[in-house]
């Protein structure tokens, strides 16, 4: 009876488990499986919905199959918090043994990956992580793939067009969180600001989430500064237009980062965002034409933002469209392999691929910091005046070729 | 030795200073400050003066208030000081609902599973909030939060956060004359004290209960809607507030409102003359602050006021 009993348990168990291997095997067979480690909830989230929504619609676009094989997108939610981070990463790689990832999208979150995918080194495509500790930490790897310009790249690109529109011997005050981006960020600021001939007259710091700035902004002004630099996310940048306007500060040229080109910033800073320059891989202000070889994926850039607006209800910001770009990257690059799920071999075409997209030129190189494969260097530099984006730089963009003063100090 | 302090934190060269007027401009962001920590905090410490419970979802009660300013300044141009009284409204009416639906059962709980409770209701409004308005920052923008005055070339008043100092004296006022003056606010004061002999005197504990709960909301969702205009308003922004709200009412003592008001200046007059008087002090400013917090516990554990007001 016993024995009965344990056989038809043990028949049970192999029936089960076979059924399980050939089950999980065989959606893998024709099956494209790309790993998500996204921040779609935490302090990150305004990232990670950004980036969830360009590769959907990437997915979309492409019709949701790589020649016979249905594209399957793994989305797991880091949280924003980096344990977390670390179990998607093992779950993806691991457990779901996927050769392909995309994202995260903030420095922390990416980092705290970085151990994980070290594991089995899977294609990873991050089309974020502008603060270059990855790239110092695993630039060298050649199944990494960056996607968005590095910090340095911001500062290459604002000390050359303030220099150039602004004339030589002008100084310097720079605000810096606490926090790693600003910390990050700080070195390569100086670097290339005094490269353009700037003179540093003031650094202070700030604590990330400060409620009140006044402080730092009553010692910056009396340095009396040509132009100030905050380097703070999002949301102390909100803090800081909004104070550095209170305060009617007496520096005439205010310079962010990437915060001066999101709606959420523009439309909490009210008339305080005018004067604001800043940096981006993305505006809407800038026509692209499309593509001639993939014009689907990549149209001019007003299609496209049609198109992201009727499907979203929304304007695309630029972590929406980096997204997009980088997956539909990986997609024509899987599909050039022959649709192997195969990272060697994918990873061949992805550094092949030169494209014209919404962000500028797709194509992999050498970053001027030691990235093997680096796409999408060039940043544009804006200024808001108006309501609207002014740009300054490149060049071939530009809109003016002159900068404006904060308003209060015209 | 100010002169001395300001040299050394306005360490670059080149530019002249006049002690007075740092002095004048570290005074009135101190008093500024000190009136909007008031606020973030004076809720909390009512909640806790009556219950003996606090409320770990404070900051997200504040967080709801920001953004329902938000929207009416956003989505019908009222401005927040016109909004406040019915976001106050609609915050008490949902600190009266919580208390009836959740906190009233866990009254005679250990303190374990209350401050599991609140803790995990701020979670869940936290997250319900990132669902339903992502988590872009937001703020409203009425003139008066970009308006100044300047008492000097080098000192400045920020209009907004005068305002947010003048509506912390004002509803400390009435808090006060409400305790003092109103039967209800004496029955509130009675079971504050002695929940026992309030009840044997025919007070419904429970009813004034519900009643500190929902006044302790009513003033989380008033300064939620002052602070729409003066800190970005996100999701997140709940838990900060109540770390240093939780900081005050230490300070100030658990169960004193006089000691909230004093223990919200403290810290403010530190924070500021910190931040002020040593370099990279804004760095520096909240550690220190926590460090006196640590400090007053280990001296005077009833905090500034706890144990005197218990005597009165």
């Amino acid at each position: 009876m016993n024995m009965s009993r344990s056989f038809s348990l043990l028949a049970g168990a192999t029936l089960a488990l076979t059924a399980t291997v050939f089950s999980g095997l065989a959606p893998a067979q024709d099956t494209i499986r790309i790993g998500a480690p996204l921040s779609i909830s935490g302090r990150f989230v305004a990232y990670g919905a950004s980036a969830k929504r360009g590769v959907e619609m990437a997915v979309d676009v492409y019709g949701g199959k790589v020649g016979s094989k249905k594209i399957e997108v793994l989305f797991r939610d880091t949280q924003s918090d980096p344990q977390v981070t670390v179990n998607s990463f093992t779950q993806l790689l691991v457990e779901e043994k996927v050769n392909y990832l995309i994202g995260p999208i903030a420095t922390p979150i990416a980092m705290a990956g970085l151990p994980a995918w070290r594991r089995t080194k899977a294609l990873w495509i991050v089309p974020g992580a502008s603060t270059p500790l990855l790239e110092e930490q695993a630039g060298k790897e050649p199944m990494l793939f960056h996607t968005f310009p590095y910090a340095y790249h911001y500062y290459v690109s604002l000390a050359r067009t303030l220099r150039e529109r602004l004339g030589p011997g002008k100084t310097l005050a720079i605000l810096y969180s606490d926090d790693s981006y600003g910390r990050e960020h700080l070195p390569y600021a100086r670097k290339y600001f005094a490269q353009e001939g700037f003179k540093i007259v003031a650094e202070e710091l700030v604590r990330a989430g400060a409620t009140d700035l006044n402080p730092v902004l009553s010692k910056i002004r009396r340095v009396r500064a040509d132009v100030l630099l905050g380097l703070v996310q999002t949301t102390d940048g909100i803090q800081l237009t909004k104070q550095v306007y209170v305060q009617r500060l007496n520096v005439p040229y205010l310079v962010g980062t990437a915060y001066p080109q999101l709606p959420q910033w523009q439309e909490s800073t009210g008339e305080a965002q005018e004067g604001w320059m800043g940096v981006t891989t993305y505006l809407p202000a800038v026509k692209s034409k499309a593509d001639p070889k993939y014009p689907k994926l990549f149209p001019d850039s007003e299609a496209w933002v049609a198109d992201f607006k009727k499907r979203y209800n929304r304007a695309p910001d630029f972590i929406d469209v980096g997204a997009y770009v980088s997956t539909c990257m990986l997609l024509i690059a899987i599909e050039n392999a022959g649709g192997v799920d195969n990272k060697e071999t994918v990873a061949a075409e992805l550094k092949k691929l030169d494209v014209k997209t919404m962000i500028g030129r797709g194509k992999f190189v050498p970053s001027i910091g030691g990235t093997l494969n680096q796409a999408f260097s060039d940043v544009i530099v804006h200024q808001r005046v108006k309501g609207t984006d002014a740009i300054l730089f490149p060049t071939e963009f530009a809109t003016t070729d002159k900068i404006e003063k904060a308003t209060y100090a015209k | 030795m100010i002169a001395s302090l300001a040299r050394k934190a306005f360490r670059y060269e080149g530019f002249g200073y006049d002690v007075m007027s740092l002095l004048l401009q570290i005074l009135v962001d101190a008093l500024l400050l000190g009136g909007v920590y008031t606020l973030m905090a004076v809720g909390l410490s009512l909640a806790f003066g009556v219950t003996r419970i606090i409320n770990f979802a404070h900051g997200e009660v504040l967080m709801f208030g920001a953004y329902a300013a938000f929207f009416a300044f956003a989505g019908l141009k009222l401005d927040p000081l016109l909004s406040l009284p019915f976001v106050a409204v609609l915050g008490a009416a949902g600190g009266y609902l919580l208390f009836k639906s959740s906190i009233e059962r866990i009254l005679d709980d250990a303190g374990i599973n209350q401050v599991l409770l609140t803790f995990g209701i701020g979670l869940v409004l936290q997250n319900v909030a990132v669902i339903l308005w992502t988590g872009d920052e937001r703020s409203a923008i009425p003139s008066y939060a970009f308006d100044s005055w300047f008492l000097s070339d080098d000192v400045v008043v920020a209009k907004g956060r005068l305002i947010a100092f003048g509506i912390a004296a004002a509803f400390m006022l009435a808090l006060l004359a409400w305790l003092r003056w109103s039967e209800l606010g004496r029955a509130t004061r009675a079971v504050s004290q002695n929940r026992a002999a309030a009840s044997l005197m025919g007070i419904n504990v429970h009813a004034i209960y519900a009643l500190s709960f929902a006044l302790s909301s009513a003033f989380g969702a008033a300064t939620g809607a002052i602070m729409s205009f003066l800190l970005p308003i996100t999701p997140f922004m709940g838990f900060p507030i109540l770390v240093k709200a939780f900081a005050i009412i230490i300070l100030g003592g658990l169960d004193s409102i006089i000691g909230t008001v004093l223990g919200a200046f403290f810290l403010a007059i530190t924070e500021t003359a910190i931040a002020y008087l040593v370099p990279d002090g804004i760095g520096w400013a909240e550690g220190v602050a926590f460090f006196l917090l640590v400090l007053m516990l280990i001296v005077r554990p009833t905090g500034i006021l706890g144990s005197a007001e218990r005597d009165a």
